[in-house]
C-alpha cells in the first residue's frame, strides 16, 4: 500500500507510546490495589483513546485489539474483585502487542509483519475471556433513560403518523433515533415509536421507524423539524388515521437514574500540572547545539577583542560579558528543558520484576526514592537498559526464592530498592536489594581462573574488592547464565554504559545481607554525533555537525605519494585537500591508491582531510579535555567508545587553523 | 455569514490536530481546544462558541458530564459528541445529557462538516 503517512503519526505515535506505558503499569498495579478503585477507568480510558486515534488513521489491528481489550476490561471492572492473573497477563500481552503494532506503524512499516492475522487472534482471545467471564454483579449496562413508559395525550389533540428511514451509513441507529424522539418529544407528545431507539442499539442502518405523535402543529412544521438531523431520510409526516391514538395504559414508573457508565475520575488522577505542550526532542537537542553554538561564537568575539584598539575594546568587552550571560542562561534553560524524572525510567519496571519474580517462583517488593529526581535526558535514555539489567541481574541472581528465604528467617518478600538522589552536579542511582550478596570467593576464584587476575595478587585484595571484580568482562558467577538476565549482557557492558556518560559504578556488598550498586552519573551531558575515522591505527571522531561530505579520491595518481595538501572536487566545487595524519605527525598505514576524505565546513570555508579509513558513526558524551592535551591545537575534547577505550574528538576548526599555518610555513620553506 | 467559533475537546492531541485541520480547512475558527472535561467547562464559559466537538472518555470529567453542565449553563449551546465505534450506549447518554448530535470515529472530514452543517442548519 502506498499510502502517505498521515499527517500526525507522529503526534499518534507518542500518545499512544505514553499512554501504553502507562497502561502496562497501572495493569500491574491493578493486581495489587483492593477492588473498586478508579484505577479500572483509568485503564479503560488509555485503550479507548488509543482505539479512538488508531480507527481515524485507519490502523485496524490496533483498533481489533483495543476494542476487545476494552470490553474486557469492562466486565473485569464489573466484577468488583481483584481480577485474576490469567486476565492481567492477557491484558499486559494485549498491551505488548499494541505497542508493537504502533511501532509497526510509526517507522518500520515497510517491512510485513511477521504474522498478519496475530492482532485477529488476539482479539478473540480476548473476546473469548470476555464471553467466559460473567456479567457483573449488579449488571451496569449504560441503559439509556428510555423507559417503555405509555404516555398520555389530550385525546383532542391531532395525531401525526411520522414514518423515517435510518441511512445505511448510520452507525449508531440507537443514538440516531434519540435525537429524533428528543425531537419529536419537543414537538408534541409522542405516543408511540417502533422501534424504540434502545432496540437499535448496535444495529446496522437502514431501518425504517414509525412514530405517533400528539401535536397541534401543522405537519409541515413536523417535517421541517428533521432538517436539522443527519443521517434521516425517506422522512413522511401525514394525519394519522383516529383508530390509531392508543388507549392510555397505567404509566410505567420512570427507570431510576441511569448508571454512569463513565464514573468522574476527578481526584483520582495525579494532580494536573501546569500547561505543556509536546516538543520533539530532536527539536530540544538541536536547540541545545544551537546554544551551545552561541556560547562559542562568544568566546571567539571575546578573543577577537583583543585586537581591538584599547579605547574600543573595554566597551566591546562589556557587551560581549551581557551577551555571553543571557546565553548562559538560555543554554542551562535548554538544559533544564530536556530534564526527565528518574521516574520515567522506573515506571516499566513493575512489570518486568512482576513477570520475572513469577517465572522464578519469587516474590519482589519493589520500591522506588526520588522518582521526581530530575536528569538529562540523554542520561535518562542511555541507562535505560543498565538500569534493567541490574534490577533483573537482582531478582534472578541477588534475591532468593521465597522458601529460602523463610528457611533463614528473612521476610518472604525480597526487598528492592531503586533511589536517585540529586548531590552537587551529580545524581546518584542506587538498585539494592536484601538477597544473598555477592561470593566474594567465587568472584575471585573466577578471575584466577579467567587469567584476569594473578593468584599472587591474593592476598591484596580485600572482600569489597573482590565484589568490583564482578564488573570484569566475561565474568558471571554462574556458570550458566540464565536467559532471563543473561542475554550476553553483563554487569561490564552496565560499567561501560555508565562510564560512558561520564559516570562511575559501585558495588557494595554483604554476605546474607544483600547488595547495593552505586552510579555516579553527570547531571547534563553533551552529546555529540561523531563520524569515526581511523589514522596512524588510531580511531578519533570529527563532529557530524561540521561534515558536508564523505568521499574517496585517488591523489596520487596525480602526483604521487607525500601531498601535503591539493585541491580536490567536491560536489562541483574545488576544495583543499589535507592529510590528518601528516597534520598530527603521525604515519598513514593506508596503502598507496584511492583514499576516503571527510569533507568538513567551518566558518563557510570547506576543506577536506585524508584518513585511513572510515569507521562509522558513533553518538557519545562529549568531556572536557584535561591538562595537558586542552593545549593541543586540533582536539575538542574526549569520549569513552562502547568498548571502555578513549577516544580523541577532533576539532575541525582547529584543524583548518592547524592546515593553514602548515601551509604557510611550506611556502615559506 | 460571520465565520463560525468551534471549541475541540479531546484528551489525544492527534485528535484535536486532526479536527482543527478539518474545521479550519472549511473556513471555521477554532476558538480554542481542550483536553479534558473541566477544561472544557471553563473553556465555553470563557469562549462561547458556535459548536463545541466533545470526546466521551477523558480524564478528570467526561464529555457527557461536561456537555451536561455546558448545556445547563447555555441551553441553545451546540454540543457534537465524538465518539468511538461500540461506544453507543455513552452515546445516548450524551444526548439525554444534552448533546446535539455525534459523530463516530473514524470520521472523514466530510463526514464531520455534513452533521456541523446539517445541525447548524447550513
Amino acid at each position: 500500500m502506498a499510502h502517505a503517512p498521515h499527517k500526525y503519526l507522529h503526534a499518534f505515535v507518542a500518545e499512544a507510546t505514553e499512554q501504553l506505558e502507562q497502561l502496562a503499569s497501572e495493569l500491574v498495579r491493578i493486581e495489587q490495589e483492593a477492588p473498586g478503585g478508579t484505577l479500572w477507568d483509568s485503564i479503560f480510558r488509555r485503550v479507548h483513546s488509543v482505539k479512538g486515534s488508531a480507527a481515524t488513521i485507519g490502523l485496524s489491528g490496533i483498533v481489533a485489539i483495543a476494542h476487545a481489550a476494552e470490553t474486557l476490561i469492562g466486565k473485569l471492572k464489573a466484577q468488583h474483585a481483584r481480577p485474576e492473573r490469567t486476565h492481567v497477563d492477557l491484558l499486559l500481552q494485549a498491551t505488548d502487542a499494541l505497542v508493537q503494532e504502533v511501532q509497526h506503524a510509526s517507522g518500520t512499516a515497510h517491512a510485513p509483519r511477521a504474522d498478519e492475522g496475530a492482532p485477529l487472534a488476539l482479539a478473540a482471545r480476548l473476546a473469548e475471556a470476555s464471553r467466559l467471564l460473567p456479567d457483573g454483579v449488579p449488571a451496569p449496562p449504560p441503559a439509556p433513560r428510555i423507559a417503555a413508559q405509555k404516555p398520555v395525550a389530550d385525546p383532542g389533540t391531532p395525531r401525526l403518523d411520522v414514518a423515517f428511514s435510518l441511512s445505511k451509513a448510520c452507525q449508531a441507529p440507537g443514538a440516531r433515533s434519540l435525537i429524533v424522539q428528543r425531537k419529536l418529544k419537543g414537538l408534541g407528545v409522542l405516543l408511540e415509536m417502533d422501534p424504540q431507539p434502545a432496540a437499535l442499539m448496535q444495529k446496522k442502518g437502514g431501518v425504517r421507524v414509525t412514530a405517533l405523535l400528539a401535536t397541534a402543529r401543522p405537519t409541515d412544521e413536523v417535517r421541517a423539524a428533521f432538517e436539522g438531523i443527519p443521517e434521516v431520510e425517506e422522512i413522511e409526516v401525514r394525519p394519522a388515521p383516529i383508530a390509531n391514538a392508543p388507549s392510555p395504559e397505567p404509566q410505567a414508573a420512570e427507570e431510576g437514574g441511569a448508571v454512569r457508565a463513565v464514573p468522574d475520575t476527578a481526584g483520582t488522577e495525579e494532580a494536573r500540572t501546569d500547561a505543556t505542550v509536546r516538543v520533539r526532542a530532536q527539536a530540544l537537542d538541536q536547540l541545545l547545539d544551537q546554544a551551545a553554538e552561541v556560547l562559542h561564537g562568544i568566546a571567539r568575539l571575546r578573543e577577537a577583542a583583543r585586537h581591538l584598539p584599547e579605547n574600543a575594546a573595554a566597551q566591546f568587552e562589556a557587551e560581549i560579558d551581557r551577551l555571553r550571560r543571557t546565553a548562559r542562561d538560555l543554554h542551562s534553560r535548554v538544559m533544564n528543558a530536556r530534564l526527565t524524572p528518574f521516574s520515567s525510567l522506573t515506571e516499566r519496571l513493575p512489570r518486568a520484576i512482576r513477570d520475572l519474580a513469577h517465572r522464578l517462583g519469587k516474590e519482589v517488593e519493589l520500591e522506588v526514592q526520588g522518582g521526581a529526581v530530575e536528569l538529562d535526558r540523554t542520561v535518562i535514555e542511555a541507562l535505560a537498559d543498565p538500569l534493567t539489567h541490574l534490577v533483573r541481574n537482582a531478582v534472578d541472581h541477588g534475591l532468593e526464592t521465597s522458601a529460602q528465604r523463610i528457611s533463614m528467617g528473612k521476610s518472604v518478600r525480597g526487598l528492592l530498592v531503586l533511589s536517585a538522589r540529586r548531590e552537587r552536579d551529580k545524581v546518584l542511582v542506587e538498585v539494592s536489594d536484601d538477597g544473598a550478596g555477592f561470593d566474594g570467593e567465587r568472584l575471585r576464584q573466577r578471575a584466577i581462573d579467567m587469567g584476569a587476575l594473578s593468584p599472587d595478587r591474593l592476598p591484596e585484595i580485600n572482600e569489597q574488592q573482590s565484589y568490583e571484580l564482578a564488573f570484569l568482562p566475561g565474568l558471571s558467577t554462574r556458570d550458566e547464565a540464565t536467559d532471563l538476565s543473561g542475554r550476553g549482557v553483563g554487569l561490564d557492558a552496565v560499567k561501560s554504559a555508565v562510564e560512558g556518560l561520564g559516570g562511575k559504578i559501585a558495588l557494595r556488598s554483604a554476605p546474607g545481607k544483600g547488595s547495593r550498586f552505586t552510579l555516579e552519573l553527570p547531571l547534563s551531558v553533551s552529546m555529540a554525533n561523531l563520524l569515526l575515522v581511523q589514522v596512524g591505527g588510531e580511531l578519533y571522531g570529527l563532529p557530524m555537525t561540521r561534515i558536508v561530505a564523505t568521499t574517496e579520491y585517488d591523489l596520487s595518481a596525480r602526483g604521487g605519494e607525500g601531498f601535503e595538501a591539493r585541491s580536490l572536487a567536491v560536489m562541483g566545487q574545488l576544495v583543499r585537500a589535507y592529510s590528518l595524519a601528516k597534520l598530527f605527525g603521525l604515519p598513514s598505514l593506508a596503502p598507496p591508491g584511492p583514499r576516503p576524505f571527510a569533507v568538513l565546513e567551518v566558518d563557510g570555508i570547506t576543506f577536506a582531510l585524508s584518513v585511513d579509513r572510515l569507521a562509522g558513526k558513533k553518538e557519545a558524551v562529549l568531556k572536557p579535555l584535561f591538562p595537558p592535551i586542552d593545549r593541543i591545537k586540533g582536539l575538542a575534547g574526549t569520549t569513552v567508545l562502547g568498548n571502555g577505550r578513549p577516544l580523541l574528538v577532533l576539532d575541525p576548526r582547529g584543524l583548518h587553523e592547524l592546515a593553514e599555518v602548515s601551509q604557510r610555513l611550506r611556502g615559506a620553506a | 455569514m460571520p465565520q463560525r467559533r468551534v471549541l475541540i475537546v479531546d484528551d489525544a492531541l492527534f485528535m484535536r490536530n486532526t479536527l482543527r485541520d478539518i474545521f479550519t480547512a472549511a473556513g471555521f475558527a477554532v476558538a480554542g481546544e481542550a483536553d479534558d472535561g473541566v477544561q472544557a467547562v471553563n473553556l465555553f464559559r470563557e469562549l462561547k462558541p458556535d459548536l463545541v466537538t466533545m470526546d466521551i472518555v477523558m480524564p478528570y470529567k467526561s464529555g457527557i458530564d461536561a456537555t451536561r453542565e455546558i448545556v445547563q449553563h447555555d441551553p441553545n449551546a451546540v454540543v457534537i459528541m465524538c465518539s468511538a465505534l461500540g461506544q453507543e450506549s455513552l452515546v445516548m447518554e450524551a444526548i439525554e445529557a444534552g448533546a446535539t448530535d455525534f459523530i463516530v470515529k473514524p470520521f472523514r472530514g466530510e463526514d464531520v462538516l455534513a452533521v456541523v452543517k446539517k445541525v447548524l442548519g447550513e
